[in-house]
C-alpha cells in the first residue's frame, strides 16, 4: 500500500482520473464549445481567460484539448483491448500447449508473432487504415493488431515462467487436475506482468494514435483530437508556440502517468 | 605495531530498504592475529557477510557503514580515501567470494582476470604478469595451467573456478585474505580439497585468514579462533577448542548440538512408533534408467545417462537416504520414483503394484499414496495462496470434504507440524524458511500418503532449524508409519535420520546397506571419501 | 566434425529464419489487406478520380490485373509470392510505377536520418550510462538513470516541431525542412534519436545494473580496480549482449518513426512515401515498404545473432582446448543438484 502513496504515483493516479473525467464529462472541466470560435480572438497566447491560448479560428485550445480526450483515449484504450484480448489468448494457448502436444504449433504461431513485433506498429496501423478507411476506429484496430504481438509474447513468456515454477509442478504432484493447475496457479501468477504490460501499451497506444492522427488519417476536422490539434498548430509554429507545445505537453503528461502506473503495477509484490 | 593484522571495533552496518533502516551489524569487535586463521560463524541473517564486505568497504548499493573502526596493519581503513582503499583491496587484502560460478567475469579469459590485479598492484608488465598468472594457476593445483589461463570461466568446473579465485586472492602476496563462505556452493569432496588448498597457502605464505562460514564443521576443522555472530552481534568468541568443543554460551551450545557434521546421532521419535511390518517394502524400484539429451550451441546433441540401472526398496515406515554429490543422479532417481519423470526402462512398484507407466487419471490417483517435499521452501508454495489454502489443496483436488471440513483438517495438519493456527491466513512470503518447509510437509501429509519423497528438504535451512524439521519428520513417521525416500548430499543429515543408506555416483549405486553398518564401516572407497570429507570430522 | 560442417550448422538455421520472416511478413500483410473489408483498387480509384460515382468496369479490370489483384485469393497470393521471390513488389495503384523503383528512389534519405539517429541515440545512452555509473553523488546517479527513459513519452511530432521552432526559426542555425542540403539531416535525426535513445537506454541501463550487482563485479572491485576499469572491462562487456539484441527492435522503431519525422520536416523518404500512399489508399506501396522493412529487420537480427559468439564466449562452439574429465560436464547436466537448479547456497543471506 505504501507504494501507492509515493508522490509520483499519487500524481499519476490523479492524472489518470482527470483523463477519465475529460473523456466522459468534458463539460465539467471545460464548459465551452470546442467547435465555436471568435474570429476576433484568433491566435491569442495563453492567459487566464484562455489557459492554452486560442487557435487560428479563435477557438479556445484548452476546451478543444479537453473535448478531444474522448477520441484519443477511447481509441487508445480500444487498441489495447483488442491487442490484449487477441495477443493474450494466443500467448496463453501457446504457453499452455508447449511441451505437451503443441510444441510445433507454438513454434509456428510464435514466429508469426515475431513478425507482428518486427513490423513497426505504426506501419501496420497505416496499412489497416489504408485498407479500411480513415478514422479513429480503424486506427484503433491497426494499433491494436500491432500491440497483439507484444501481448502474445509476454503472455506466453509468463505462462512458461510460471509453468517452470516449482509450485506448479508441486500442484500437479499433489494431484491437482491440469485445468485446475492452469486456473488456480498459472493464470493468477502470470497476470500481474501482463497487466503492467497493458498499462505500458496504453501509453504507447496514446502515442501511436496521436501520431497517426497527426499525419491526418484520424478524425475529420473540425472535431478535436490530440494528434490533429498538434498538426493544426504546425503552420503557426514560428509565431504561436502554444498551439503545438501545450497539446503536446498534455500527451506527454498522460503517457508519463500511465507509464509510471505500469511500473507500480509491475514491481509491487 | 602489534600482533593483530586486523582489529575491528564497534563496527556497525545498516541497509536502507525503502524508508526503513535495517541494522545488519550492531557494533562488533573482532581481531585477526598475523598469520592466524579466524572463523566468523553465524546463521543466515546474522550479519556475517555484511562484516566481510564492510571490511573492504564494498557493501551492496543500499548499505552503509554507520560507525566503527577497522584497523588494518595500523591504519583505520574507514578513514582512508577511496584511492588508497583500492590499493589495499586486492593488494594487501585478498578476497575469496562465495559463489565461484558467478564470481568470475564470463567474457574474459581466466589469465586476463588474474593479470589485472598483478599489473595494478605489483606493477608488472603484461608478459611478466601473464607468466606469473600461469604460475599461480599451477600453485593452486590446476593441471595444464597455460591452457587454463587461456580458457573462459564456463569451461571450468565450480571447484576449479574457486581455485582460480583463491589464486587471485593470494596473487599479490596479501597480508590478509577474507573468505566469504568460500566452499558453500561446492560438493563436500571438492570443498575439502579447496579448503586444504587455502590452508596450505595461508601456512606457506604466512597469510592471515578471516573465514566467514555458516558451517561449524568447517570452522572446527580449519580455524584457530572462532567468533560466533547472531543478529548482528558477537555472542561468543575465543580459541576454537574452547568455543566449539566445550561451548559455554547457550546459543553456541545449541548451534554445536544441531550441527550435523560435529556430533550427529540418529534422532529418536518423541513418542513410541506405530507398529509396521518392516519387512514389507512400500516402494521398490528395479533397474531404473534415464537418459537425457545434452544440447550445446554448435555441437551435436549428446546423450547423457543420468541414472543407469538403479534398484532400491523403501520399507514401510522406514527412511531410506539416497546420498550423492551433484550430478550423481539421485534427484532424477527420486523424480522417477515419485513418477514425476518416466523412466526409459526399469520399473517402479508401489505396495507391490507396478506404477511405472501410469498416466492421466490413474497417475493422479497415485498421488493419494505418494507425495513429494521439495528442497526449496521458497519455490514450492504458490506465493498468492494462504497457508490454509496451500495445505487444503490436495483435499480440494480429490474432493475430500466440504470447504469447512477442509479448513478444519488444514488447521489440524498445521498443529501436527507444530505451527500455530494463527498462521493459516498468512502468505508464504510472510513465513520463515523453516515454517514454509513445515507447511510443505503438512501439505504432503494431507492425503495420508504411504510414501514421502523428500528432495533435500533441509539443505536450504539453517542448522538449528534443520534439526527441528528433521525431528518433526522423525516424529511424524513414528505417528503415521509413512515411508521416506530421503534425498540428501549431507552425511551429517544421513546420520540423523536414515535407517538405510544408498550411495550414488555418476548414475549408479556405489554401495547400499543399513545405516549403522554403512556409516561406521563403509566398504566402498567413494563412500569412505565422502564420509571423511564431512566438515567437522577432523575435529571429532 | 569439420569446420565447414560446424559453420553450416550455425548459419543454416539463421538463414532459414531470415527467409521465414520475409515470407511471414508477406503473408500477414496479404491477409490484413484481403481480410479487412474494403476493395483496395476501388478505394484507390475513388481517391484518384476525386469522387467515384461511376467506375469503368474495363478500367477496373485492367487496373486489377496490373496490380496483380485479379483471380482468386489463392492465385493472387501465389502469383505475388512468386513475384516477391524475384524481387518484384508489384505496381503502385496510384502512380503506375513499380513499388521497387519508388522505394529505391527514397531509401538513401531515410537511411541517412535513421542511421544518424541510431548513432546519436546509442552513443548518448552509453555516455549517460557511463556517467551514471561513475557519478560521485547518489542524487546525480539517480537523475541520470531516471531522466532519459522519459524520452519515450514525448511524441516525435512534438519534439520535431519544438526543435524547428528553436533551431530554425529562433536561432536560424539549421534548415526546417527539405532534404537537399547536408545539414538538413541533423534536426530529423535528433528528433528520432530521442525515443530511440530512450528505448536503448532502458535496456542498456538495466543490463548495466544487473552486471554491477553481479559477483564478478564484486570480485573486480575486491581486486582493487578503479571505477572506470570496472566499467570498461567488466560491466560494459557483459551488458553488451542484451543491448545488442535490442538494436533489432530499434530498427523497426526507426522505420516507423520516419513516417512522422519526414512529414514534420517535409523530407523525401520512406516515411513520406508511406504517408502519401495511405492518402492515395495505395495499399501495394505500403505492403512493399513493410516487406522491405522486415527484410532490413531480419538482416539486422541475423547480424546480431552472428555477433553473439563474438561478445559472449559461452555461446561459441566448443573448440579443442584440453578438457580434463572434471571440467564442466557436471554443471550442464539437467539436474544441477536438486529438483530445482539452486546451486548457490541460500544460507548465506546477509540482511537484504
Amino acid at each position: 500500500m505504501t507504494k501507492l502513496l509515493r508522490p509520483t504515483t499519487l500524481v499519476s493516479i490523479l492524472v489518470v482520473l482527470l483523463c477519465v473525467v475529460m473523456a466522459f464529462a468534458p463539460q465539467l472541466i471545460a464548459p465551452g464549445d470546442p467547435l465555436a470560435g471568435t474570429p476576433r480572438d484568433r491566435l491569442l497566447p495563453p492567459s487566464a481567460e484562455h489557459l492554452f491560448g486560442t487557435d487560428s479560428l479563435g477557438r479556445d485550445v484548452f476546451t478543444r484539448v479537453v473535448h478531444g480526450a474522448w477520441l484519443s483515449l477511447a481509441a487508445a484504450t480500444l487498441a489495447v483491448g483488442i491487442g490484449g484480448l487477441v495477443g493474450g489468448a494466443i500467448g496463453l494457448l501457446c504457453g499452455a500447449a508447449r511441451g505437451r502436444v503443441g510444441t510445433a504449433i507454438d513454434f509456428v504461431v510464435m514466429r508469426f508473432v515475431d513478425v507482428l513485433i518486427a513490423v513497426p506498429g505504426i506501419l501496420l496501423a497505416l496499412i489497416v487504415v489504408a485498407t479500411l478507411g480513415f478514422g479513429p476506429w480503424s486506427i484503433a484496430l491497426g494499433v491494436g493488431l500491432g500491440a497483439a504481438g507484444s501481448f502474445a509474447r509476454i503472455m506466453r513468456a509468463q505462462v512458461l515462467r510460471v509453468r517452470g515454477e516449482e509450485y506448479v509442478e508441486a500442484a500437479a504432484v499433489l494431484g491437482v487436475r491440469p485445468l485446475g493447475v492452469l486456473s488456480r496457479h498459472i493464470l493468477p501468477n502470470a497476470a500481474r506482468p501482463v497487466l503492467a504490460m497493458a498499462a505500458l501499451e496504453l501509453g504507447t497506444a496514446v502515442l501511436s494514435v496521436s501520431a497517426i492522427s497527426f499525419l491526418g488519417f484520424g478524425v475529420a476536422p473540425p472535431a478535436p483530437e490530440w494528434g490533429s490539434l498538434v498538426s493544426a498548430g504546425r503552420d503557426y509554429i514560428a509565431t504561436s508556440w502554444w498551439l503545438t507545445v501545450l497539446p503536446g505537453a498534455v500527451i506527454v503528461g498522460v503517457v508519463l502517468a500511465v507509464t509510471r502506473l505500469a511500473r507500480v503495477i509491475g514491481e509491487s509484490r | 605495531m602489534n600482533d593483530n593484522i586486523l582489529e575491528v571495533s564497534d563496527l556497525q552496518v545498516r541497509y536502507r530498504v525503502g524508508r526503513r533502516r535495517i541494522e545488519a551489524v550492531r557494533g562488533i569487535d573482532l581481531a585477526v592475529p598475523r598469520g592466524g586463521i579466524v572463523a566468523l560463524v553465524g546463521e543466515s541473517g546474522s550479519g556475517k557477510s555484511s562484516v566481510s564486505q564492510a571490511l573492504i568497504r564494498r557493501l551492496a548499493g543500499n548499505g552503509e557503514i554507520a560507525a566503527g573502526r577497522v584497523v588494518f596493519d595500523g591504519q583505520d581503513l574507514l578513514k582512508l580515501p577511496m584511492k588508497r582503499m583500492r590499493a589495499i583491496r586486492g593488494g594487501s587484502i585478498g578476497f575469496v567470494p562465495q559463489d565461484p560460478n558467478s564470481s568470475l567475469n564470463p567474457t574474459l579469459r581466466i589469465g586476463e582476470q588474474l593479470v589485472e590485479g598483478l599489473r595494478l598492484h605489483l606493477k608488472l608488465g603484461r608478459e611478466e604478469a601473464t607468466e606469473r598468472a600461469v604460475r599461480i594457476l599451477g600453485d593452486v593445483g590446476l593441471s595444464h595451467p597455460e591452457a587454463r589461463a587461456r580458457q573462459y570461466p564456463h569451461e571450468l568446473s565450480g571447484g576449479m573456478k574457486q581455485r582460480v579465485l583463491i589464486g587471485m586472492a593470494w596473487s599479490c602476496e596479501p597480508q590478509l585474505v577474507i573468505a566469504d563462505e568460500p566452499t558453500s556452493a561446492l560438493d563436500v569432496t571438492v570443498q575439502r580439497l579447496v579448503l586444504d588448498q587455502m590452508q596450505q597457502l595461508a601456512a606457506d605464505r604466512g597469510t592471515a585468514v578471516l573465514m566467514v562460514t555458516h558451517d561449524l564443521g568447517v570452522a572446527a576443522d580449519r580455524a584457530e579462533q572462532v567468533v560466533v555472530m547472531r543478529h548482528g552481534q558477537v555472542v561468543d568468541a575465543g580459541p576454537t577448542a574452547a568455543v566449539l568443543h566445550a561451548p559455554t554460551h547457550e546459543y553456541t551450545r545449541d548451534l554445536v548440538a544441531a550441527a550435523p557434521g560435529l556430533n550427529s546421532v540418529r534422532l529418536t521419535a518423541s513418542a513410541a512408533p506405530v507398529a509396521t511390518e518392516a519387512s514389507h517394502p512400500i516402494l521398490e524400484i528395479r533397474e531404473l534408467r534415464k537418459t537425457f539429451t545434452l544440447r550445446r550451441p554448435g555441437a551435436a546433441p549428446e546423450p547423457f545417462t543420468a541414472v543407469d540401472g538403479v534398484s532400491l526398496a523403501v520399507p514401510a515406515g522406514r527412511t531410506v537416504a539416497l546420498v550423492g554429490e551433484s550430478g550423481s543422479g539421485k534427484t532424477t532417481t527420486a523424480r522417477m520414483a515419485a513418477r514425476i519423470e518416466t523412466p526409459d526402462s526399469g520399473s517402479v512398484l508401489l505396495d507391490g503394484q507396478d506404477v511405472t507407466t501410469l498416466r492421466g487419471e490413474a497417475l493422479r490417483q497415485l498421488r493419494r499414496d505418494v507425495q513429494v517435499v521439495y528442497q526449496n521452501p521458497f519455490g514450492s508454495l504458490d506465493p498468492r495462496m494462504s497457508v490454509a489454502q496451500i495445505i487444503a489443496e490436495p483435499l480440494r483436488a480429490f474432493g475430500l470434504g466440504g470447504r469447512r471440513e477442509q479448513l478444519t483438517e488444514a488447521k489440524r495438519l498445521l498443529d501436527a507440524v507444530q505451527l500455530a493456527e494463527g498462521l493459516a491466513d498468512r502468505r508464504p512470503a510472510e513465513l520463515s524458511g523453516g515454517q514454509r518447509q513445515r507447511v510443505a510437509i503438512a501439505r504432503a501429509l494431507a492425503l495420508s500418503p504411504k510414501l514421502l519423497v523428500l528432495d533435500e528438504p533441509v539443505s536450504a535451512l539453517d542448522v538449528s532449524v534443520q534439526q527441528q524439521v528433521l525431528q518433526l519428520l522423525v516424529d511424524l513417521q513414528a505417528e503415521r508409519g509413512v515411508g521416506y525416500l530421503f534425498i540428501t548430499h549431507d552425511f551429517g543429515v544421513v546420520r540423523q535420520i536414515a535407517d538405510e543408506v544408498v550411495v550414488m555416483r555418476q548414475g549408479r549405486v556405489v554401495e547400499q546397506g543399513p545405516a549403522e553398518r554403512l556409516l561406521s564401516a563403509p566398504e566402498h572407497e567413494y563412500t569412505r571419501a565422502l564420509l571423511e570429507a564431512v566438515p567437522g570430522t577432523a575435529a571429532r | 566434425m569439420t569446420r565447414a560442417g560446424t559453420a553450416l550448422r550455425l548459419v543454416a538455421p539463421k538463414v532459414l529464419q531470415f527467409a521465414f520472416v520475409v515470407w511471414a511478413t508477406y503473408t500477414v500483410t496479404f491477409l490484413l489487406v484481403r481480410v479487412l473489408p474494403g476493395d483496395p483498387v476501388l478505394a484507390a480509384l475513388a481517391v484518384q478520380s476525386g469522387d467515384a460515382t461511376t467506375v469503368d468496369p474495363e478500367q477496373l479490370a485492367a487496373l486489377r490485373e496490373q496490380a496483380g489483384l485479379d483471380g482468386s485469393l489463392l492465385e493472387q497470393y501465389l502469383s505475388q509470392l512468386g513475384a516477391l521471390l524475384t524481387g518484384d513488389l508489384g505496381t503502385s495503384l496510384a502512380t503506375g510505377r513499380t513499388v521497387v523503383d519508388m522505394i529505391a528512389g527514397v531509401v538513401p534519405g531515410s537511411l541517412a536520418v535513421a542511421g544518424l539517429a541510431l548513432v546519436i541515440g546509442v552513443l548518448t545512452s552509453v555516455v549517460l550510462a557511463f556517467l551514471a555509473s561513475i557519478a560521485p553523488w547518489r542524487w546525480l546517479r539517480d537523475l541520470l538513470v531516471q531522466l532519459p527513459p522519459l524520452g519515450v513519452a514525448v511524441p516525435a511530432f512534438v519534439t520535431g516541431l519544438i526543435l524547428i521552432s528553436v533551431f530554425s526559426f529562433s536561432l536560424g542555425l539549421l534548415p526546417a525542412s527539405g532534404s537537399r542540403s547536408g545539414d538538413s539531416v541533423i534536426l530529423p535525426a535528433i528528433t528520432l534519436a530521442f525515443p530511440v535513445g530512450a528505448i536503448f537506454f532502458q535496456v542498456f541501463i538495466t543490463a548495466i545494473r544487473e552486471a554491477e550487482a553481479s559477483g564478478y563485479v564484486f570480485t573486480a572491485e575486491a581486486k582493487g580496480l578503479g571505477r572506470a576499469a570496472v566499467f570498461g572491462r567488466h560491466v560494459l562487456r557483459n551488458a553488451l549482449l542484451p543491448s545488442v539484441t535490442s538494436i533489432g527492435l530499434l530498427i523497426g522503431y526507426l522505420a516507423g518513426g520516419t513516417a512522422v519525422v519526414e512529414t514534420v520536416f517535409s523530407r523525401e523518404g520512406i516515411g513520406r512515401l508511406v504517408v502519401s500512399a495511405v492518402l492515395a489508399r495505395d495499399v501495394s506501396v505500403i505492403q512493399g515498404v513493410i516487406i522491405v522493412v522486415a527484410v532490413v529487420y531480419a538482416l539486422a537480427a541475423l547480424l546480431v545473432d552472428l555477433s553473439y559468439p563474438l561478445i559472449d564466449p559461452r555461446l561459441r562452439p566448443g573448440k579443442a582446448a584440453p578438457k580434463p574429465a572434471a571440467a564442466s560436464t557436471f554443471s550442464i547436466v539437467p539436474e544441477a543438484d536438486a529438483l530445482t537448479s539452486a546451486t548457490t547456497d541460500p544460507k548465506n543471506g546477509a540482511a537484504k
